[in-house]
């Protein structure tokens, strides 16, 4: 592919660098010599490591990506945030309550959102950030799990939170407050995990381990399929 | 975006799609699977094994890239560093951040051990974050975990050791429940039954998940509950070794710290690897799904101490990794979108496999269509076949694919693609490391005080891992390693520290004229390259 | 017909009671309230210097999505929300360089068309108290009520054009609809202590004792309110202060009282002055 690509110039961190068009910025950090060791971490979009800010010629917004799923674009500054200091609290889940207290005593500067919403502006993975805040503020434990379930905790939103809130931390503890304390718990796992305790399938899981492998080959193509 | 040949070509998939909603392709007889198999599977080509030459497993026949690790001296100076000045003294060394790790650690904190933990990145950069399509538990009242084991064996091969799949299928509900328990968000309905799928090779649907997103919830979850319990962990410190004393015993291990370039000496009564698999090795020069750090280091340091591998020549190729756009070539495809009923087709738009055998047949299956029968769609890294994903939206309703696989979503609307409209176009791409680290079912390896766990073990998978059994396996051995290795450092009485086995295999090295590259190699190096 | 509505944070938790009677004394008078799908908190004060414009963007991007709903107005009844949106919205509308500088920080541009309503305005002008009157029981008949409006409503008057600064009306007119006597009270737009609630407790209780007792000067049976802060004060203190413990409800439990709405409802439970006299006055 960089035979036949057209080279444009970026500026990583201030410093010129010529890379093939149409890569991502990853790709092409790594093709302008770079070797993370911060700044890269499943290069694939789930795990945060690689927000990236930039700025393109003739435009002030501040732009925002993941190194592993943007292109560069010709003119770009750029620079990673591999991490940004957060606040976080350490909690024992099974004590808690789902309530608006449990997430107001654990990060009280949520309730001093502003409401600029630069958050969701920046959030690479386009969450409406600002929203599930404000649903965490009234309360609303459910509407912030689900609206910040594809958080990737990148960390981009509480860097540029003039009211120093960390969004993501609020999220996860109102996800996990959610998973554990709100949605119903699956009523046939508990009874299969009595089953299996109680010694259930043992007589059936030994015979089909002493099985030789040609009828558990026999077995297994006669099975039936839901 | 798709090239205006390409979306001519959609055309045809198009044409073809209400006749095949209504088509159901034949499985293969175990006749078919087998010669499918041995005629495509990368596994079996022509001079990508060689046998190791040195160690447990010498004369053994593994992957090339493996080989080179194995028989490579060691990244630190082991005669000139000094182990007198101890840095960590734990009672349980875990290594490696990701999820079985993560899992160790905390049920080894729960036993009550002083536990460290010591990752190459950041906690949680690891293949756990990106696995998608779900974890497989037999739960529901049409299932148990007699037919787990069946599937899980038959997706093997019939080659996984019994009691490290009897310990996976009979433990799942159980880890379900300890993950629900800690908060994790997995999908269900409004009287909390998990939502389930099929993924290939199941005989039920046993397949949980949390949207698209199974692995990253499960992750983001236990590491979150290792910052609540206070667990240490050092990041950007891989193990480089491990350390042993006089009677050959596991006693902790030496890590580098990538950031200042300084080694560190951690005194452990016992150790858990979890370092996880080896993508990033890139076998056969294949792009590949795994995270930054797949470089399978932990195979490395363990075999110098004398731990035996098995099946590391058995590679998983994932059947749909991203053949376009070219940016994001070899990133994973969840196999959920098969699950919920896309299939796959060629370029005259028909079927040529039944979308959820298991992993090697469909990767095999993909191979044949584009190398033999040439009828795969070009891409400018070669080819690959169309996942007729629109027809999810026709089978479940408009809005499915945005809200049962945001990730994926967000994967091609990034570059242009609307996948709920438009088919993707797919091709194998190394996956998973099937083999590894043979333990049994308490998570032990051969050296004395050393437990592995997760994707650097080998045996549960035999040669060919089903869908759904690598979250679950994670958490499986992470908790059974964790727990064990916690009550045996309750006894062990560990002497001086020493490097001596490693001493010993670069004599060996040196003796056999091996050794000339060094391992563990920590990260892949893509510098002034294009990386796949 | 279906109109906009803005609930607030403290609707949510707190003074879901407000919330509840609100949207089910409105509901039985055909005006339905839909929520915004998306909204944050209001900022709850609006700031005191002018071009503090920071602390009214998340106001002016509430009223700009409530203006995408297509209905030209914006409900919302708590007495904070309803002062701090309507004040944003008079800015936008009526200062050029407000209504600059917020569209710079807005997604989408907002011009301060929209109409923001406070509940007693839609009872006014949709309903009619007129029609009101015609609609309730006799159940209030000569009740005593004393109209607290507080700090929050009237002032100031060019900006929130609810009547007399010192002296509105709309609640009076509202009480009298409901078949209830409007009681002479001398405190009817002064300040509870609001916020200093929090760290100047003493002065908090000083005036809500002045309160009750002008109240119950007044002959009042009942005092109403819109507010959550008025509301909470008056009922934090009334254990020590309330010697004629005169309950004190929102406008819209009394609205659905005389609606005949059932009390579960209305949010009327566990209360520290018992209505329980002014709803067996109501059922009788």
């Amino acid at each position: 592919m960089t035979g036949e690509s057209t080279m444009v110039s970026i500026y990583i961190m201030g410093k010129q660098y010529e890379v093939p068009d149409g890569v991502t910025i990853m790709k092409a950090m790594e093709f302008a010599g770079y070797r993370f060791i911060r700044g890269c971490g499943c290069r694939g979009g789930f795990c945060g490591a690689c927000g990236t800010v930039y700025r393109t010629p003739g435009n002030f917004r501040l732009k925002v990506g993941l190194a592993c799923a943007t292109m560069v674009e010709a003119g770009m500054h750029l620079a990673q945030i591999p991490f940004y200091p957060a606040n976080r609290a350490a909690y024992d889940l099974q004590a808690l309550a789902p309530t608006l207290g449990t997430l107001r005593q654990h990060y009280p500067e949520m309730t001093r959102c502003l409401g600029c919403n630069q958050c969701t502006r920046i959030c690479p993975q386009g969450l409406p950030v600002m929203d599930y805040i404000a649903a965490a503020q009234c309360g609303d434990l459910e509407k912030t799990a689900h609206q910040s379930f594809d958080c990737i905790m990148c960390g981009l939103c509480a860097s540029r939170c003039p009211a120093e809130i960390v969004q993501y931390n609020v999220g996860i503890l109102a996800r996990r407050l959610f998973g554990r304390h709100i949605a119903p718990p699956a009523r046939h796992l508990a009874q299969r995990v009595q089953d299996i305790e109680a010694g259930k399938f043992d007589d059936e899981l030994e015979r089909l381990m002493r099985m030789g492998r040609e009828e558990l080959q026999k077995r297994y193509y006669a099975r039936d399929i839901e | 975006m798709y090239t205006p040949e390409m979306l001519g070509l959609v055309k045809t998939v198009e044409q073809s799609r209400e006749r095949r909603l209504k088509e159901t392709f034949p499985r293969l007889t175990a006749e078919e699977k087998t010669n499918i198999l041995r005629s495509y599977h990368p596994d079996y080509m022509e001079g990508s094994m060689r046998p190791v030459m040195v160690g447990p497993n010498a004369g053994d026949s593994m992957p090339h890239a493996h080989a080179d690790l194995l028989e490579s001296r060691s990244l630190a100076d082991v005669d000139g560093l000094p182990l007198d000045k101890v840095d960590y003294d734990v009672d349980v060394l875990v290594i490696g951040g990701g999820g079985a790790g993560t899992a160790a650690a905390l049920l080894a904190a729960e036993e009550g051990a002083g536990v460290l933990l010591a990752t190459k990145l950041r906690h949680g950069d690891a293949n756990t974050m990106m696995a998608e399509g779900g974890i497989q538990a037999a739960d529901k009242e049409n299932d148990s975990p007699a037919i787990h084991y069946l599937d899980a064996m038959g997706g093997g091969g019939f080659t996984n050791i019994p009691e490290l799949v009897r310990a996976l299928v009979a433990d799942a509900p159980r880890c379900i429940q300890w993950l629900e328990s800690l908060g994790c968000m997995f999908s269900k309905d409004p009287d909390g039954t998990m939502n389930s799928n099929h993924g290939g090779g199941t005989s039920r649907k046993r397949m949980h998940f949390a949207h698209d997103y199974t692995g990253a919830e499960i992750m983001r979850t236990l590491r979150d509950e290792a910052r609540n319990r206070g667990i240490r962990v050092v990041e950007f410190s891989p193990a480089v070794e491990l350390l042993t004393d006089e009677l050959g015993q596991c006693a902790g291990a030496v890590l580098y710290n990538l950031e200042t370039g300084q080694y560190l000496i951690v005194r452990a009564k016992t150790a858990v690897i979890a370092t996880g698999g080896s993508g990033r090795l890139h076998i056969n020069d294949s792009p590949t799904t795994n995270h930054y750090g797949a470089t399978a280091d932990g195979l490395v340091i363990a075999y110098r101490a004398g731990a035996r591998l098995v099946f590391l020549d058995a590679t998983q190729f994932h059947p749909t990794g991203v053949a376009f756009p070219e940016q994001i070539v070899g990133q994973l495809v969840t196999e959920k979108v098969r699950g919920l009923g896309a299939q796959l087709v060629n370029i005259d738009g028909e079927q040529f496999i039944y979308p959820l055998e298991t992993r090697d047949a469909v990767s095999s299956a993909i191979i044949r269509e584009c190398r033999e029968r040439r009828k795969g769609i070009g891409v400018p890294s070669g080819y690959g076949v169309w996942l007729d994903s629109p027809m999810i939206e026709t089978i479940h309703g408009k809005g499915t694919i945005e809200k049962e696989l945001p990730a994926m979503f967000r994967q091609y609307i990034r570059f242009g693609i609307n996948m709920a409209e438009l088919p993707i176009i797919v091709y194998p791409t190394l996956h998973y490391q099937n083999g590894g680290i043979l333990i049994n079912d308490k998570a032990e390896s051969g050296v004395p005080n050393l437990y592995v766990a997760g994707e650097a073990s080998g045996g549960v998978h035999g040669r060919n891992r089903l869908m759904g059994n690598s979250l679950l396996d994670i958490i499986v051995f992470g908790r059974r390693a964790g727990k064990n290795a916690a009550e045996k450092a309750k006894s062990v009485r560990l002497g001086s520290l020493t490097l001596e086995h490693t001493k010993r295999f670069n004599e060996e090295l040196r003796q056999l004229g091996l050794g000339r590259r060094v391992a563990p190699i920590l990260l892949p190096d893509y510098r002034g390259k294009i990386s796949g | 017909m279906s109109i906009p509505y803005f609930p607030g944070c403290t609707l949510h938790v707190k003074a879901k009671a407000l919330d509840d009677s609100t949207r089910a004394a409105l509901a039985v008078l055909g005006l339905e309230l839909s929520g915004l799908p998306e909204w944050t908190c209001c900022g709850t004060v609006f700031p005191l210097a002018r071009n503090n414009y920071i602390g009214m963007v998340a106001s002016a991007r509430i009223l700009a999505n409530a203006a995408k709903q297509g209905d030209g107005r914006l409900v919302t009844v708590c007495s904070f929300c309803y002062h701090v949106l309507k004040r944003v919205n008079h800015a936008v509308r009526n200062s050029d360089e407000a209504r600059t500088k917020l569209n710079d920080y807005l997604e989408e541009d907002y011009d301060g068309q929209l109409r923001v309503l406070h509940p007693l305005e839609l009872l006014r002008d949709e309903v009619g108290f007129g029609a009101l009157r015609n609609r309730v029981g006799a159940g209030l008949k000569g009740t005593r009520v004393a109209c607290y409006y507080g700090c929050m409503l009237s002032r100031p008057a060019a900006e929130m054009d609810f009547g007399d600064p010192e002296d509105p009306a709309v609640m009076e007119k509202f009480v009298a609809a409901l078949g209830g006597e409007p009681a002479d009270f001398s405190w009817k737009t002064k300040c509870c202590g609001s916020y200093q609630v929090l760290n100047e407790q003493g002065l908090v209780a000083g005036r809500v004792k002045d309160i009750f007792q002008a109240a119950a000067a007044g002959g009042a049976q009942v005092i109403i309110t819109s507010c959550p802060l008025c509301q909470y004060n008056l009922e934090a203190h009334s254990e020590a202060d309330n010697h004629s413990r005169i309950p004190v409800l929102y406008f819209a439990q009394l609205l659905g009282i005389a609606l005949e709405i059932p009390i579960n409802k209305l949010g009327l439970a566990g209360r520290y002055a018992d209505p329980e006299a002014l709803l067996q006055g109501a059922r009788r």
